[in-house]
């Protein structure tokens, strides 16, 4: 392969870490608006969380002097899923069930005080530091001539991809196959006759917002691996990249999240690759923009019809 | 129901300590290169439990607490009143614009110069809000990118200086039809999209504006931002100690009084003070002239005003445009008010500062909005002292203000019947 | 009604004036502004922890002409909004000097005022050229200046024959000011610039960046900003395998780098002021900062110091709290502080400020290199 080849593929390999990524946390932003149509500008707060409970378990565990790799990585999952789905259901029942069927603004507004609070609630406690992650899984595999350009995969982003495949794969089984994904359908295409029907959909909302959380919660975990440290802000800019990978894919589609989430990453390693880093944001919401021109309710999302 | 409120209460307690003690009790400590695990101080664990047993018990007798409000006459007498009539209502609001006009014209000279520059920006950000209130509480276009067309304004006046020596005076209208431009052809194709996606869409747009004037590092100077914007002069007189620009004269020499920074203050403060009430007067023209009266149609019942044969676009790109216009209005009175400007100032959280202004105010209304722009600018400087809680408080507050009292301060009121909405 | 109102106006800022002045007789106010919270409040905390010292122990000696040093304190958030609104209080407040402010953006639009209205700033951390470009009196600080900072480096970069170099920055006023002053310098001597880009400040993954770094087969690589990113430029590129030495200026040069790079940081060069609180003869000042349980080894902290005690010291010398008076002493007169022998330029600009090329460890030490 030629030395322009490697380098394509090697930023493409970055660009689908980063996405698939994206696409776990744009499960959240997604699976809420399909149900109850609002933003959740706090998910990427959610996130950040998860990633930071993450870290005090793994340097909890190394403190205990436990060192075997896939115990840390379990309890950390655990933990971050456990405070991660918490919080998402605290939230939602604090902010944004009383607020619900009101003017579209009101969830809206209600969801940004959250991200506010929520960013300052752990930077209030946590400090406003960036914290470094230990290096738990390490090295790659490398492929083309060292003489030239060395393309590389690395086991944290295998380990990334992996994950995400199996949790995409396990959400879609459990939304198609489970009594409550059966109701989340439900919920989700018509809330009222779902309740008519003798849905508790109260019930399913807080699930979607667990859900949600939990997903996002093993962003936190993978992504704090992968970049190597965590501070209070990082989670609202993922969860803008996450929120406009899902409006690209189509938002309320989970397909499309995982597809918008792909899109994204790619783009965003391109445009640094062969642009300049400085205008990969211009770049993604550029196509954002450009891809709702022409197709208004993004990639997969379901033309609306407007009811009279 | 007892044994299912205990349970729910104490599934809530639960879910309190799950969520507080590891962030508030485990922290993650820098010690030299590594990180380290500290547990916090009693005094937190036990706010931590305390917190739980409080969540515990307002569960478990949720019912009788909230009874026991239900049963509390409102203390807002305000809030029962029915809808007065058209007239009265234009009389009371005419009554509180004189009077708080009055109150901001006397006010620089009664308080000191911190407080006059702190209402210079809360004059600011009543424009800002103001004309946000056109594009989201009139016409219902939910608008996260509003900072776009504000940055346009401050960085016309600032690079038509820099590069040209034009004045505040001219500058003003320049800024402000440059920026109602921007809002028109940003309009033009993203208005056909529905409420969320217009949403990302002008946040994006937003976030764009701010990448490329913080990258086009030859025009606008990238992070360095523009400095020396100069101050308004007043028919040729300047208000600073030197005069800068040749052939101005300097203001204390002119009527020979003795050189004041407050001088330079007061005249910004007034000039903001003058623009904030010509938007306001425009603005309530606009809402009773059919353009705007079509805003509120279209934001009621989209169907039903295109039936009626209103064009969608043309009206809604009408409210998009006037709104970026005062925004960039306002724009250029920061320019000018700062002296220096850069990238960061148009950041996200501005937008949404604005967008919580109009939704606290209570969308449409701009009494309410005045009130609310007064208030958000004030009150984190009144908390100076939690300064580290400020923004926690911020956060905390628009949650509440969204639960409890979701319309705003002073929401808009019309006549109207209300058929009772089956839920 | 113009006259009466313009009366009141007069009437009112004398009163002001006059009692600014009352409360000059009793004390000296110095302002200290500076982040207190936000992202870069710890940068902060080193500014206020040496301000506080420095008063502290000139008031233990009898204070400045027999009078005493208050400090009032201002959070600005190193915003450049809340740097106007806190210049404004100081002049409410009646103060005449004042040590801050720390970020460069907060720092120009905040001298602004306090030219106009007449107040001596020294700003101990902004390294912004353009705050003493614009011959301003009463302007000065106790930091070099990036013009200084990035030839240092650059010369460092040179002197090691690489083929070819890249410079990357973190597109802030700081971060871009140095890297295109090491920029500069390199090309005037004659070094390929393989790269000159822009990333963005608080992204986490560097990943595309580092395979283009790859694919350019550079030997240096250096970096304009703070230690967040460039810790994760170093952790990354480890991780990828991308062999170059990298290079960064004093906001990187912190502990905090190594726990976010780890290994990775071993052999990184960063240029820093001398460390002063190694000076022989500032171990007794660095030892009341450790009995106060703070630590005085932050970039920040002697310059802050030393801030306050050139305001001491020209007030002194002037005989005098008129800060135009005391700004003509200081630029006239030699000082010495726990930052060296300090003298100043008609801008007011340190005449020399040393910059010394360290190597990193990963233990978070380092050792001077020239």
């Amino acid at each position: 392969m030629s030395e322009a080849t490697l380098y394509f593929i090697q930023q493409l390999i970055n660009g689908l870490t980063i996405g698939s990524a994206y696409a776990l946390i744009a499960i959240g932003y997604t699976m809420v608006y399909g149900i109850i149509g609002m933003i959740n500008f706090a998910h990427g707060e959610i996130y950040m969380i998860g990633a930071y409970t993450a870290l005090i378990a793994i340097t909890g565990l190394a403190t205990l002097g436990i060192a075997w790799l896939p115990l840390i990585l379990i309890v950390a999952l655990v933990c971050a899923m456990i405070v991660s789905s918490a919080m998402g259901w605290a939230v939602e029942r604090v902010a944004y069930r009383p607020v619900r069927g009101r003017h579209r603004l009101i969830p809206l507004i209600s969801a940004i005080g959250m991200s506010i609070f929520l960013q300052n609630y752990v930077h209030l406690a946590q400090g406003s530091r960036n914290i470094g992650f230990p290096l738990l899984i390490d090295g790659g595999i490398q492929f083309g001539s060292e003489a030239t350009f060395q393309a590389q995969i690395s086991y944290m982003q295998i380990t990334v991809f992996l994950t995400t495949l199996v949790c995409m794969t396990l959400l879609s089984l459990f939304i198609s196959r489970s009594r409550i994904g059966r109701a989340c359908r439900a919920v989700s295409q018509d809330l009222g006759m779902a309740n008519l029907l003798g849905i508790d959909t109260n019930r399913i909302i807080s699930a979607t917002f667990v859900i949600g959380a939990a997903l996002a919660a093993v962003a936190g975990l993978l992504l704090g691996m992968y970049y190597g440290s965590i501070d209070p802000l990082f989670g609202f800019i993922a969860g803008l990249k996450a929120f406009t990978a899902a409006v690209l894919g189509g938002i309320g589609s989970i397909p499309g999240a995982m597809l918008g989430g792909l899109i994204l990453g790619v783009s965003e390693s391109m445009t640094s690759g062969y642009l300049s880093g400085e205008y990969k944001d211009v770049v993604s919401f550029g196509l954002l923009i450009l891809i709702l021109l022409f197709k208004p309710t993004g990639l997969l999302g379901k033309p609306e019809v407007e009811k009279i | 129901m007892a044994a299912h409120n205990l349970k729910h209460a104490l599934f809530c307690a639960f879910i309190t300590v799950i969520i507080s003690y590891p962030i508030l009790g485990l922290n993650l400590i820098a010690q030299g290169t590594s990180v380290t695990l500290e547990g916090a101080t009693t005094a937190t664990v036990v706010n931590v439990f305390l917190a739980a047993v409080a969540v515990f018990l307002f569960q478990l007798f949720r019912d009788n607490i909230m009874g026991v409000f239900g049963r509390v006459p409102n203390l807002n007498p305000l809030a029962k009143r029915g809808p007065v009539s058209q007239e009265k209502r234009l009389l009371m609001e005419r009554v509180f614009f004189v009077a708080i006009i009055l109150l901001a014209l006397v006010w620089p000279f009664i308080v000191s110069r911190g407080a006059v520059d702190l209402a210079t920006l809360v004059l600011i950000y009543i424009m800002l809000a103001l004309g946000l209130n056109v594009v989201v509480g009139l016409a219902g276009l939910l608008d996260l990118g509003y900072v776009a067309f504000y940055a346009v304004g401050a960085y016309t006046f600032a690079l038509l200086s820099q590069y040209f020596g034009i004045s505040f005076w001219l500058a003003l209208p320049i800024g402000a039809l440059l920026a109602a431009l921007f809002g028109f052809v940003l309009g033009f194709p993203v208005l056909r999209l529905r409420g969320d996606y217009l949403a990302i869409v002008t946040l994006g747009f937003g976030e764009i504006i701010r990448i490329l004037l913080n990258n086009w590092t030859t025009l606008t100077g990238g992070p360095n931002g523009i400095g020396g914007i100069p101050d308004p002069t007043l028919f040729g007189m300047e208000f600073g100690r030197r005069v800068k620009e040749e052939g101005n004269v300097s203001f204390h020499e002119t009527f020979g009084i003795a050189y004041s920074g407050e001088h330079k203050v007061i005249f910004l403060y007034l000039i903001a003070l003058v623009l904030a009430i010509f938007t306001l007067l425009v603005i309530r023209r606009f809402m009773r002239m059919p353009v705007g009266r079509a805003w509120e149609a279209l934001r009621e019942d989209e169907i039903a005003a295109r039936s009626l044969g209103m064009s969608r676009t043309a009206v809604k790109l009408s409210a998009f445009t006037i709104g970026a216009f005062f925004a960039g209005f306002a724009g250029t009175v920061f320019a000018s008010k700062q002296g220096f400007i850069s990238p960061e100032s148009f950041v996200f959280l501005e937008s949404a500062i604005i967008l919580a202004i109009v939704v606290l105010g209570g969308m449409g209304s701009q009494v309410g909005v005045i009130l609310a722009a007064i208030a958000v600018t004030i009150l984190p400087e009144l908390a100076r002292e939690f300064s580290e809680y400020r923004m926690l408080i911020f956060g905390a507050a628009m949650v509440l203000m969204m639960v409890w009292r979701p319309q705003g301060l002073l929401p808009m009121r019309r006549i109207q019947i209300e058929l009772k909405e089956q839920g | 009604m113009r006259i009466s109102v313009k009366k009141l106006a007069t009437a009112v800022s004398t009163s002001v004036a006059l009692m600014a002045a009352g409360q000059a007789a009793a004390e000296i106010k110095i302002g200290i502004a500076g982040p207190m919270t936000g992202p870069v409040a710890q940068y902060g905390d080193m500014q206020f922890s040496g301000a506080r010292m420095a008063i502290e122990q000139i008031n233990a000696n009898g204070g400045v002409m027999g009078e005493e040093l208050v400090a009032v304190e201002y959070d600005d958030v190193c915003d450049p909004k809340q740097a106007v609104t806190v210049a404004n209080s100081m002049v409410n407040d009646g103060v005449s000097f004042v040590v801050g402010h720390l970020c460069s953006s907060s720092t120009q639009p905040a001298s602004d005022i306090y030219e106009d209205e007449g107040i001596l700033m020294i700003t101990p951390a902004s390294t912004s050229p353009d705050i003493t470009e614009r011959g301003y009196e009463l302007v000065f600080r106790t930091i070099g200046l990036d013009s200084m900072q990035g030839p240092v480096a650059a010369n460092y970069i040179a002197a090691q024959n690489p083929d070819r170099v890249a410079v990357v920055h973190d597109k802030q006023q700081y971060g871009e000011g140095i890297a295109t002053a090491v920029r500069d310098t390199l090309k005037d001597k004659g070094i390929e610039i393989a790269m000159f880009e822009g990333i963005t400040a608080g992204a986490k993954d560097f990943s595309s960046l580092i395979s283009k770094l790859k694919q350019a087969d550079v030997d240096y690589v250096y970096y304009g900003g703070y230690h967040p990113e460039l810790g994760l430029i170093l952790r990354q590129a480890q991780q990828a395998g991308l062999d170059a030495k990298f290079m960064g200026p004093e906001g990187v040069g912190n502990k905090d780098i190594n726990t976010i790079a780890g290994e990775a940081a071993e052999g990184l060069l960063v240029t820093l002021p001398p460390s002063f609180d190694q000076k022989a003869e500032n171990q007794a000042l660095v030892e009341a900062f450790k009995e106060k349980g703070e630590d005085p080894s932050g970039p920040f902290v002697l310059t802050s110091y030393t801030a306050v005690q050139l305001v001491a010291e020209g007030i002194e010398e002037a005989q005098s709290t008129d800060p135009f008076e005391v700004a003509e002493a200081l630029r006239s007169g030699t000082f010495q502080t726990p930052i060296g022998t300090v003298e100043y330029d008609q801008k007011g600009d340190l005449k020399s400020f040393e910059f010394v090329v360290y190597e990193w460890h990963s233990d978070g030490s380092k050792t001077p290199l020239n």
